[in-house]
């Protein structure tokens, strides 16, 4: 029974780790960036859907529909203005810029919301499904990695059957050659940022109703994404989405059986040893892109 | 001409800036403005600003000196070197969290200017003899202890402890089980976590498979309301929940009715306590700040009220460690006595309140002399 609880509860928080990790994926295959203004990104999310909770009494998770275009729009103006200007540029100056847009970012919220954390709470939020034999699963965090996994899959459709979806994965495999085939590499950089940060804001908006909001809430996931994509091999998406998944029941399955205290350290331990043994990622090609 | 005069007068003001006013009294004041602790923090400084206000229209003038730690010790610390050295104060009211007035502390006696910690609660800080250290509210023993109290009547059996990986969660719990040891009541679970974490099923559902009488709680702010409703949605319900202080005895946390309904908890202050201005103090920081003041804010009023009182007579860092150690004063939190007992150097023996949540309110239920209400006992969802 606690094995059980623990792994249904697992899988269900990484499917929210999941999806944080595959738009930091997908930026870093498109356009080999490490956004580590993801997590702020991730906090935009949050605050987005707790105001259209409270000021416009929005269900958390109908807002989505609101927040992923906003998300996007923001995303893509971010690429235009910023991001597309080191893109031929040394990794440590896009980590210089993605951080200060991130601390912008947190600071900016930490000025205009104080550091109280807000709560969002819904009629659903401390609800549970009783499955026989003593097991409980979250009606929000169930909701959530259903949406997830809705958005997975439409995403997956989007890269594989469309025009624009091929383009951002030929960008993705070989820029140059893209480029020499004629496609607008440069738009495609801005599409897969603005995806990027709709995927964030998304994850942010789903953890909303189970967690806390806060400026600063947006770092400890921002490590956790980090993790994911290079468990998962950096740049697939594929990865994101199984390594999401991997932490998530790690977590819990160490919580259960070691201590919550060590569940960082077992993950990081479990990180390394793929570092060593797979430095490519679970599903990184070998030899591919650093 | 009048460029010599104007010089001469110029001349004239450098040389006597001070003879015209008394030399300012400097008082230092450390907490947690931004950090983690950020938002308790807000308290200390929102109580702090009132008990200068109070003073300054009963006459007493100060220069309150603020320093922000960031809740990390080694900020602290540089704060405090700081305040006494480059500012010259004679006192200093802080730091908040425990693992900073523990560092602070240990310097206090090396420079010789006197520190009131106002609502710290590892026992350590007040443990070490030291002359220049103070403490107004209880340390984290009593919070356990009182707790306790309140519910041995009821007879529970076993008890599991969730705590966060902090130095107040840790010292807490360690004296918990001693006062647990004491009431012969069996330890089944014991879960250390770390803060920040979406999800604690795991941990609670080890808990509730362990059925205990008692769940005895140490969390900060939100933590408390995502572990409540994290065991709710397990189905955790021991007969009684006890929170020790900080996150379970937030306005926050009583307003989520649907988990903080019954919740037991220890706390340095309450406004419906019969402590001498207690009430007014609370319906005046509520028309200010537009919330209801935490222990935190009553505590850091009236440390930064005896700290100023004092050192307004006692003019120099010596005699306010003397005056400090003589004095007693009666206050919104009681009788207020900074003495040596049971190991303790300066500690006021703060008596704690007990309190449990009923419809989003906090109501006081024990000591039986401070409170109009019972405890209800077993906890029901």
């Amino acid at each position: 029974m606690l094995f059980l609880q623990a792994l249904l509860s697992g899988i269900l928080t990484g499917g929210v780790y999941a999806l944080a990790g595959i738009g930091m994926s997908l930026v870093f295959g498109v356009m080999n960036i490490s956004n580590f203004a993801h997590g702020d990104l991730m906090m935009l999310g949050m605050y987005l859907a707790y105001f259209a909770f409270t000021l416009l009494h929005i269900d958390p998770y109908l807002s989505l529909i609101l927040i992923m275009p906003i998300a996007f729009l923001f995303g893509f103006m971010m690429e235009k203005v910023f991001i597309n200007r080191v893109i031929y540029h040394p990794h440590q100056n896009q980590i210089l810029l993605t951080v200060g847009l991130g601390l912008i970012m947190s600071n900016t919220a930490l000025l205009a919301f104080t550091s109280d954390p807000k709560i969002l709470t819904t009629s659903y939020s401390s609800s549970a499904f009783n499955i026989p034999g003593g097991i409980f699963l979250s009606v929000p965090l169930l909701i959530s990695f259903l949406i997830t996994c809705g958005i997975t899959a439409i995403l997956s459709l989007f890269l594989l059957k469309t025009s624009t979806g091929m383009a951002l994965r030929a960008t993705s495999q070989n820029r140059e050659a893209a480029q020499l085939m004629g496609i607008n590499v440069a738009k495609m950089s801005a599409i897969a940022f603005g995806i990027g940060t709709a995927l964030a804001a998304t994850a942010g908006a789903l953890i909303a109703p189970t967690y806390y909001i806060h400026p600063l809430a947006g770092h400890s996931f921002l490590l956790k994404a980090f993790t994911i994509c290079v468990l998962g091999g950096l740049g697939s998406v594929a990865g994101a989405g199984v390594g999401g998944l991997i932490i998530g029941v790690v977590e819990a399955m160490s919580s259960t059986y070691i201590s919550s205290d060590w569940k960082d350290v077992v993950v990081f331990v479990l990180f390394l040893a793929v570092l060593l043994l797979r430095p490519q990622g679970l599903f990184g090609k070998k030899g591919g892109q650093a | 001409m009048k460029q010599k005069f104007l010089s001469l007068i110029a001349a004239a003001l450098l040389a006597f800036p001070l003879q015209a006013s008394a030399v300012p009294l400097k008082i230092g004041f450390i907490n947690s403005i931004t950090g983690k602790e950020a938002q308790i923090g807000e308290n200390l400084t929102n109580g702090a600003a009132m008990a200068i206000e109070d003073l300054k229209a009963k006459g007493i003038q100060v220069e309150l000196v603020k320093e922000d730690d960031g809740g990390d010790p080694k900020n602290a610390l540089a704060a405090y070197e700081k305040l006494v050295t480059r500012d010259g104060v004679i006192g200093v009211v802080g730091p908040y969290t425990s693992g900073c007035a523990n560092v602070v502390a240990s310097r206090a006696d090396q420079y010789k200017v006197p520190l009131l910690v106002p609502a710290a609660a590892k026992e350590e800080i007040t443990m070490k003899g030291y002359k220049n250290v103070f403490r107004l509210n209880a340390p984290a023993n009593v919070y356990s202890s009182v707790l306790m109290k309140a519910v041995a009547p009821y007879k529970p059996k076993t008890i599991a402890y969730v705590y966060a990986a902090t130095d107040f969660g840790v010292s807490t719990v360690k004296t918990a089980q001693e006062n647990a040891a004491k009431m012969g009541l069996t330890e089944v679970a014991n879960e250390k976590y770390q803060q920040g974490q979406p999800d604690y099923r795991a941990s609670l559902a080890k808990v509730k498979a362990a059925n205990p009488d008692l769940v005895f709680l140490v969390s900060y702010d939100a933590d408390a309301i995502l572990l409540m409703r994290q065991a709710k949605e397990i189905g955790l319900t021991p007969k009684a929940f006890l929170g020790a202080g900080a996150g379970y005895t937030t306005a926050q946390f009583a307003q989520q009715t649907e988990i903080s309904n019954l919740v037991i908890s220890a706390t340095q202050w309450t406004d419906d306590v019969n402590w001498p201005g207690a009430a007014d103090f609370a319906l005046r920081y509520k028309a200010k700040y537009a919330k209801d003041p935490s222990y935190h804010a009553a505590c850091a009023y009236e440390a930064m009220r005896i700290m100023v009182i004092t050192a307004s007579t006692a003019k120099t860092a010596l005699k306010l460690q003397a005056a400090l150690k003589a004095g007693t004063w009666n206050g919104i939190m009681g009788p207020v006595k900074f003495a040596d007992y049971g190991g303790f150097t300066n500690q006021n023996n703060h008596p704690m309140l007990v309190q449990q949540i009923s419809g989003a309110k906090y109501e006081t239920v024990y000591p039986a002399q401070f409170s109009k209400k019972k405890l209800i006992y077993p906890f029901k969802r």
